[in-house]
């Protein structure tokens, strides 16, 4: 068996569905369960998925958490298993991403304090779609044509060391006039895991090691992460820089 | 006749305000009404006692007037004579048959005498009926006129329905009753009657006395003497109290049958009251989620759900909420799918009830919106092939989350701000209004940077044009240009999508109200 570093325990329509997504992606799962029934049906659907008592810490061991599993899903749709893995998982490995899926207001912060480094809440999520749908109906048919609907895309690029962009501010660099790109905001890890958006009037320095969240075309975005790369940004259109 | 339009205007006119239950003037007139019919009552008893002149014979004759009037017209528009005769007229001519004119219109009055018999309109006869002079003595049934009340009041009527589905045990419990009664009465005449100081003279006390005991009344004016006297006593106050038990019971049992209706009844009448024009069926956690937030945009909007734990969640948050399947055609009828309801929201959490209740709507009415939840992905297409104007998926939406935030965490939490609308940045659109100082100016013009935004894009109606260098996307009946530039020019109709704090939306906005950008 080959090591993957991420995997989904719970196989329910929703452990299906993230998987088929990350799929999608090129990212590998591997699906388990403690129920046989729900692990035959997916393995008889072509994905990769196995049986465990998640109960048992050993065992959590032997498929690589808290040694190469670097993010686990939780989707039971239960909410005391979730709990259960989540807790468990968590003393074996401190530095494992853990997202869960809660039902509610109140077990998305149990999941948290159980240790999660992510709640999903997918029927506040839904809910929300659907009042946007009345409320906005425009916006979101805007976004499932481009961000969902894969024309344009949302991506992190990292500024690597000895950028010529590290010093910069980010709103000095005008990435939406050089590309065809609109940069919603960055992240320093320095000063935490929190977005600074670019308009939010805050003067950031950017330096190696940041994440600029950036949403455009996809080949926009690849130019883009080369310019970074290769130190070499386009110029602004109209002016004469060299 | 079928061609005048001022006729068929005018008869649309009387059936609004007489039988239409959805016209607006109908509350007022049904008001108008309860109140004549209680001040002639009134009139009725006060005259037992006072002569009230003058006045009192010419606000009868208004109000025997009143009542006339209205009972020719119902009489009229209870059917449409000339339509009836029109196509027995165009039968014979189909057929090649001599049209008879009097063999049509006697069948066509024979139609309109049907009206004559119909129960209401017999008690509208009664009211109106003891006020011509010679048949004074029929006063009595002037009060004929109080049951007139049921046609102008829903609950009164509602009662009668209720009852009127008891109706075999009603029936049951009538004869026994009147069995029983005869039976006392009879054996306390025999007994009774032929004592020397004997209290009861006729056959008719003695039906008299059994009613007053087994109704367990007993005024006592009228009391045993003999022992077999008070034995046919004890055992009819035995019976009587299981009549009356019996009796409570039915009615109790009927209204808590159909307690659940009478308050759906309430919930209709509001609905329709108030416009209500979206409908919420399944009110689990998505729905609940909806539910909020449209109650927070001040949007009204019935709740249906078939567990009667979810409807009294609904109902604490003031919600108004019906129990009821949502693939019950006649529960959506009656909310109005097929006319008033514009929106309709399946959020079950059973994909086959969501087709379902899609499938049966779309029927109804095919240009509502109809915004339906797909639990799984295989169903999505089902749902849009049922009549779904809209799929919002859960798992999809969560999937779609889940695969950014292991491939991109950071990115991630942008997009889980944008689904859930949770953080104060967003995306927002700004409509350009004819004529307003935006107008006809490009991009370049507005300082976003100052305003803490940053353009997103612009929404245009038509399909997109050629050429151009920014990125340009098709939407369903619109353009989307995605970042334009410096030299795009807006138009007015425009939909500029703007992407910022909540706040520098709004200021954004109140500028263009006021023309000061």
């Amino acid at each position: 068996m080959s090591r993957r570093d991420t995997l989904i325990f719970g196989c329910s329509a929703l452990g299906h569905e993230v998987a088929m997504q990350l799929a999608d992606r090129g990212i590998e799962v591997f699906l388990y369960s403690n129920d046989l029934d729900e692990v035959g049906a997916l393995l008889a659907k072509g994905l990769q998925a196995g049986v465990i008592d998640y109960t048992d810490d050993e065992k959590l061991r032997d498929i690589g958490i808290g040694s190469w599993v670097k993010t686990i899903f939780c989707l039971f749709s239960e909410e005391p298993k979730n709990l259960f893995l989540t807790l468990s998982a968590r003393a074996l490995d401190d530095k494992l991403k853990i997202v869960g899926v809660c039902e509610s207001a109140s077990s998305g912060e149990r999941l948290m304090a159980a240790g999660a480094t992510k709640v999903i809440d997918p029927y506040e999520i839904s809910g929300h779609r659907v009042h946007e749908l009345i409320a906005r109906p425009y916006l979101v048919e805007m976004l499932e044509n481009t961000v969902f609907g894969k024309h344009i895309d949302i991506a992190e690029i990292e500024i690597p060391q000895h950028s010529p962009l590290s010093g910069s501010l980010l709103n000095d660099l005008q990435l939406g006039k050089r590309y065809n790109l609109i940069v919603i905001g960055v992240v320093d890890l320095e000063l935490g895991n929190q977005l600074i958006f670019s308009n939010s009037g805050v003067a950031h320095r950017l330096d190696a090691g940041d994440i600029l969240v950036v949403i455009g075309p996809m080949r926009e975005i690849t130019r883009l992460k080369q310019g970074v790369c290769e130190n070499s940004l386009e110029p602004l259109p109209g002016s004469r820089d060299p | 006749m079928e061609g005048s339009a001022r006729y068929k205007g005018l008869k649309q006119a009387v059936f609004n305000l007489l039988e239409n239950p959805r016209a607006p003037i109908r509350p007022y007139f049904d008001i108008f009404m309860i109140l004549l019919v209680l001040t002639s009552v009134w009139m009725l008893i006060y005259e037992v006692k006072h002569d009230l002149g003058l006045l009192g014979d010419v606000f009868e004759i208004v109000v025997v007037g009143i009542f006339i009037i209205e009972y020719l017209l119902r009489f009229w528009i209870y059917n449409d004579s000339h339509k009836a005769i029109l196509e027995r007229y165009e039968r014979a001519e189909f057929i090649n048959e001599p049209f008879r004119v009097w063999s049509a219109m006697g069948h066509a009055s024979i139609e309109k005498l049907r009206y004559l018999v119909q129960p209401l309109a017999i008690i509208d006869l009664l009211a109106i009926i003891p006020s011509y002079r010679p048949l004074r003595f029929l006063r009595i049934f002037l009060l004929f006129r109080l049951f007139k009340l049921f046609r102008y009041t829903r609950s009164i009527s509602e009662f009668v329905k209720v009852l009127s589905e008891k109706r075999i045990e009603l029936v049951t419990l009538f004869i026994f009753m009147a069995f029983i009664t005869f039976t006392a009465a009879t054996a306390m005449f025999f007994f009774e009657a032929d004592q020397s100081d004997p209290q009861i003279s006729g056959f008719f006390d003695s039906i008299y006395w059994a009613l007053v005991t087994i109704s367990t009344v007993g005024y006592g004016d009228i009391t045993p003497h003999t022992t077999e006297g008070r034995i046919v006593t004890l055992v009819l106050i035995i019976a009587g109290l299981g009549v009356i038990s019996f009796f409570t019971s039915i009615i109790v049992s009927a209204f808590g049958e159909k307690i659940h209706e009478i308050r759906a009844h309430r919930i209709f009448s509001e609905v329709e009251r108030k416009h209500i024009d979206t409908l919420i069926c399944g009110f689990g956690r998505v729905g609940q989620v909806v539910a909020e937030r449209l109650a927070a945009d001040k949007r009204l909007f019935v709740v249906v759900d078939p567990k009667e734990e979810n409807v009294r969640v609904a109902k604490k948050r003031g919600y108004p909420a019906v129990i009821g399947d949502g693939e019950d055609n006649d529960l959506l009828l009656s909310l109005g799918i097929d006319t008033r309801v514009r929106r309709l929201l399946c959020l079950t959490g059973d994909d086959v009830v969501n087709v379902y209740i899609t499938l049966t709507a779309r029927q109804c009415n095919p240009g509502i919106e109809i915004i339906s939840r797909a639990n799984h992905r295989e169903n999505v297409t089902k749902l849009y092939r049922a009549g779904a104007s809209h799929c919002v998926a859960p798992y999809e939406v969560l999937g779609l989350i889940a695969a950014e935030y292991a491939g991109q965490p950071v990115a991630f939490e942008a997009v889980y701000g944008l689904l859930t609308g949770q953080s104060h940045e967003g995306i927002e659109a700004v409509r350009i209004k004819q004529g307003g100082s935006l107008d006809g100016r490009p991009m370049g013009d507005i300082d976003f940077r100052h305003r803490k935004l940053t353009p997103f894009g612009v929404i245009r109606k038509g399909d997109c044009e050629p050429g151009g260098g920014d990125s340009r996307y098709r939407l369903q009946d619109s353009c989307l240009h995605f970042n334009p530039g410096d030299d795009f020019t807006l138009r007015a109709d425009d939909l500029l999508v703007l992407f910022g704090h909540e706040y520098s939306v709004v200021h954004f906005r109140d500028c263009l109200e006021r023309g000061t950008l």
